[in-house]
């Protein structure tokens, strides 16, 4: 089991090396092949470690493995350590089942395109900075590939280097992590400081007695929280995940679904034991979900850049988890984490079907009537809708139902996040189906005639609706988002809440009633299909007209003005300060400090210089002077 | 037998003393030729070993006598190296005067 | 100051008089004539006059080197290389910057009244009793002793000077082919 963790771990960081070292040595679509089964034996890894840990007693399921000390300092020792155990084990399934399956399809996306050896190392990177992260067995390590994480999605981000809105989302990214990054370093000084540990199982068994200091443990909790909330992309580090768009369509959906921004759901049930310390920052938590899930989906009601709403359904269903995960229902949280991936996925690449055959279009104004053309990826699409809407039987609805009804359990402010959440499953329905309907429904647009209609005529059919190790890949998706959320059917059966309860345990005024469960899928499922239904009339039948709120939708385009308002309150006093320091401070008080001693030590030397006449006599009379000189103060001493 | 001083005392000497050697730092601040120059230097050596030597027979003492020999020789070897320079300007066709050779400007 | 008027004494006043006035003119005479020959006969004086006063100090040896090896060869040598450059030696009188000469004039009579107030003020007093020495003071035979028991090293480190003089005086003197060369360029 332990070496099967290793593996897991290892081999996706092997073919990252083995591409980048190897350089024209492989072939493009050898990289491609190269990081495929890497990411692929990570996955079979994982399964052998899931199942030997199946086979352990479930008291006895987390196994350390540590292979090397490499700091130590004191009583301090941070070595490189995994951890398998049922969340680590759970989330290396996820990342590495899911990131084959994305890394497979980047062999026909990312086909001709020129430097598909880089991205390829890079997604390996990203893959085994992920596993690096979910399977650290200390705080430290953690945090190793919390930064790789980010530095990979920096990297992917800005993949087209040459564009510079690209270069821009990807600076965007990194310093929004950086931030998150900063906190939970920040986080980690304190608990060195008061705990003398950054292993989980010492942290985790000292921490309790910390408890009576409440600024300490609420500070310990904002840290991780803020690290969370930068990586996942809730309020108020949002901004970056929708510029992250600007990434090759598979790097989105492994951003989306298997890495990256689900590692702030991670971090938060992993280190559940200090937010337990900290009440308020698991409400603050719980609170930014269910903010960020309906600010998501109202903005991602008026946007028109296929991914980009994708990319919003995503913060939205990461609000659905951190609520669940702020509220104690970590397994609720981890499991909805885990149809989330699926589905996402699944959104991804069929949108990434959708943007390969029409050439690199994005804007859903210019598609329509593809349902016609591409009747496999509309229905691949449809299940990933269905699922994201939460609608029976597909994954979406076993997962999110069930954070829902854990919010009802928990006094007023639960009641007021269970409204939040089941407006959000409206705004869900209404969003996703708008964006099916748009893309799918109603006659061929011009602009889709232009590219898929004309070459077919002239018979330039070469991949039907795209290449085999892409559709093939969606198909498999497709499946998982659909039979994905059987394993768990609260509370008739809960073998994925039993399976963490030994790592987590769900907390006990977040445990769900059977009537709460079911009010809440009832109400879920309704509001799913109204949103549902109410697209279907607005976009596809032109029954209702979209109304006219031209102050909301302005305010919704600009994303609520978060970029403008950071710009406005960072970035320019930032900038001004810099300018101020730059015209007033540098060239007078540094720059003219550093000229001014060189000017000075030049017009000394300049004058010592002048007394250097080369006359002799000069010299001699110099001599003669300091003699007389001194002749007087020898008589005047003595 | 011992002897006591005969003629001036001391302090005349070390005045002629003085009054040479500023003649001949006089000499080597105004003078242009090297050779003058030269020879004003022996005179302030020549200052400096009178005052050695009374103040020898002051005391009593015949270290200052060494002394002064000392001197002497130094300034004979001084005069062989100034006058080998000299020589060896003058053989390069420069002009003999220290102020025309200036190449220590600053 | 007693003044023995006896006429031993009063033939030493007339001498050291004779003498130290030869001594201060010749050595004005060396710093201001324009001929360098001239000057060097004056210093020839100079180093005669010097020589009468250090035999009335009774440094008898001194005065013999210096009448033999200063007035004798050094100066042969003076006359020697300022007969070889001729004309040619013949350089301003003085000039340059006034500040130059004026700052020469001030120092020197600087150092002659400062010197002349150190002996006057400071250590007049003391400078009057002067010890009694033998006879032998400043003979050949001491100035030997003293020589090779006392000050045996500063004897060896003189000839070492001298020698290396000896080698610099033939280096500069002799026409190397490196002259020639640099000529040739």
């Amino acid at each position: 089991m332990i070496v099967a963790a290793w593996i897991c771990l290892l081999s996706p960081l092997a073919a990252a090396l083995l591409i980048t070292l190897l350089g024209n040595g492989i072939s493009r679509r050898g990289a491609g092949y190269l990081a495929t089964l890497a990411v692929l034996v990570s996955f079979v890894a994982a399964c052998v470690a899931f199942f030997a840990l199946w086979g352990d007693a479930p008291h006895d399921r987390s196994h350390y493995s540590t292979v090397w000390t490499w700091l130590q300092s004191g009583s301090f020792s941070a070595g490189l350590r995994v951890l398998v155990d049922p969340l680590s084990t759970m989330m290396m399934l996820v990342v590495s089942g899911v990131g084959s399956l994305i890394v497979a399809y980047s062999v026909g996306y990312m086909d001709g395109e020129d430097e598909e050896r880089r991205y390829f190392a890079y997604m390996a990177l990203f893959v085994f900075s992920m596993l690096l992260l979910v399977q650290s067995g200390n705080l430290l390590l953690l945090l190793a590939g919390w930064g790789l994480v980010g530095l990979s999605s920096y990297l992917l981000i800005g993949f087209w280097q040459e564009r510079p809105s690209a270069i821009a989302a990807a600076k965007k990214a990194f310093v929004m992590n950086a931030f998150g990054d900063a906190t939970m370093a920040l986080a980690f000084f304190l608990l060195i400081q008061h705990t003398r540990s950054l292993s989980f199982e010492t942290v985790f068994a000292r921490a309790p007695g910390l408890a009576s200091n409440h600024w300490l443990v609420n500070l310990v909790a904002l840290g991780l929280l803020g690290g969370a909330v930068a990586k996942s992309a809730q309020l108020p580090l949002q901004t970056w995940l929708p510029d992250a768009m600007e990434g090759p369509t598979p790097v989105s959906a492994l951003i989306h679904a298997a890495t990256m921004v689900t590692a702030g759901v991670y971090l938060i049930v992993r280190t559940h034991v200090l937010f337990e310390l900290a009440p308020k920052v698991e409400d603050l938590a719980a609170g930014l979900g269910a903010a960020t899930l309906l600010l998501a989906g109202l903005i991602a009601l008026v946007q028109t850049d296929i991914k980009r709403v994708i990319a919003y359904s995503t913060m939205s269903q990461i609000g659905y988890m951190f609520l669940g995960a702020g509220l104690g229902a970590y397994a609720n949280g981890m499991f909805h984490l885990m149809t989330h991936a699926f589905f996402k996925a699944l959104l991804f690449m069929a949108a990434g079907l959708v943007i390969h055959a029409l050439a690199g279009e994005q804007d859903i104004r210019k598609m329509g009537g593809l349902r016609g053309l591409m009747p496999r990826t509309y229905r691949a699409f449809l299940v990933g809708a269905l699922a994201l809407v939460g609608l029976p039987p597909f994954a979406g609805f076993f997962s999110k139902d069930s954070i829902l009804a854990a919010a009802m359990h928990d006094g007023w402010y639960g009641y007021l996040l269970w409204s939040a959440g089941l407006v959000g499953t409206f705004l869900t329905g209404l969003y996703t189906f708008r964006m099916l309907f748009v893309v799918f429904g109603g006659e061929p647009s011009a602009f889709v005639r232009e590219h898929l209609i004309r070459p077919r005529r002239h018979g330039h059919v070469h991949h039907g609706e795209g290449p085999f190790s892409m559709t093939s890949t969606v198909a498999i998706l497709a499946v998982l988002s659909l039979v994905g959320g059987w394993i768990q059917f609260a509370p008739l059966w809960t073998p994925v809440t039993r399976w963490l309860d030994v790592v987590a345990p769900t907390l006990h005024h977040a445990e769900a009633t059977s009537w709460q469960e079911g009010i809440s899928s009832g109400l879920a499922f309704a509001l799913g299909l109204a949103g549902l239904v109410t697209a279907w009339l607005v976009y596809s039948r032109r029954r209702l007209a979209v109304p006219r709120l031209p102050f909301a939708q302005r305010m919704l385009e600009r994303k609520l003005y978060f970029d403008e308002a950071y710009d406005l309150v960072f970035y320019r006093p930032a900038v001004g300060a810099a300018r101020f320091f730059g015209r007033i401070v540098e060239p007078f008080a540094v720059g003219g400090s550093i000229t001014g001693l060189a000017r000075g030590t030049r017009d000394v030397a300049r004058g010592v210089s002048e007394a250097q006449t080369g006359l002799l006599r000069n010299y001699a009379l110099a001599m003669a002077g300091g003699l007389a000189v001194l002749v007087v103060v020898f008589i005047s001493v003595r | 037998m011992t002897l006591g001083i005969l003629g001036p005392e001391v302090s005349w000497y070390l005045a002629v003393a003085a009054f040479l050697f500023a003649t001949g730092a006089l000499g080597v601040l105004l003078r242009r030729s090297p050779l003058i120059v030269l020879l004003s230097l022996e005179i302030m050596l020549n200052g400096a070993n009178l005052a050695l030597i009374a103040f020898a027979r002051h005391q009593g003492n015949g270290a200052g006598q060494i002394f002064a020999l000392a001197v002497m020789a130094v300034a004979a070897s001084e005069v062989v190296v100034g006058l080998g320079l000299i020589v060896a300007i003058s053989r390069r066709n420069l002009d003999l005067d220290v102020d025309k050779l200036r190449t220590l400007r600053g | 100051m007693i003044l023995a008027f006896d006429a031993g004494n009063t033939l030493v006043w007339i001498v050291w008089i004779v003498a130290a006035f030869a001594c201060l003119g010749s050595g004005i005479a060396v710093v201001s004539f324009t001929n360098p020959f001239f000057s060097a006969l004056a210093l020839i004086g100079n180093l005669g006059a010097l020589a009468v006063l250090y035999l009335l100090l009774s440094a008898e040896f001194v005065a013999a080197a210096q009448v033999l090896v200063y007035a004798g060869a050094v100066m042969v040598m003076f006359l020697f290389v300022i007969a070889y450059l001729g004309g040619r030696a013949d350089a301003p009188w003085a000039g340059g910057p006034s500040w130059q000469q004026v700052g020469a004039v001030a120092a020197a009579g600087a150092i002659l009244v400062e010197i002349v107030v150190a002996i006057g003020l400071k250590a007049g007093g003391r400078l009057a009793h002067q010890q009694h020495v033998l006879s032998s003071f400043g003979s050949p035979h001491a100035i030997g002793r003293l020589f090779l028991t006392d000050h045996l090293l500063a004897f060896e480190i003189t000839s070492i000077v001298l020698l290396v003089a000896a080698i610099g005086g033939v280096i500069l003197g002799s026409h190397s082919r490196k002259l020639a060369g640099e000529k040739a360029l």
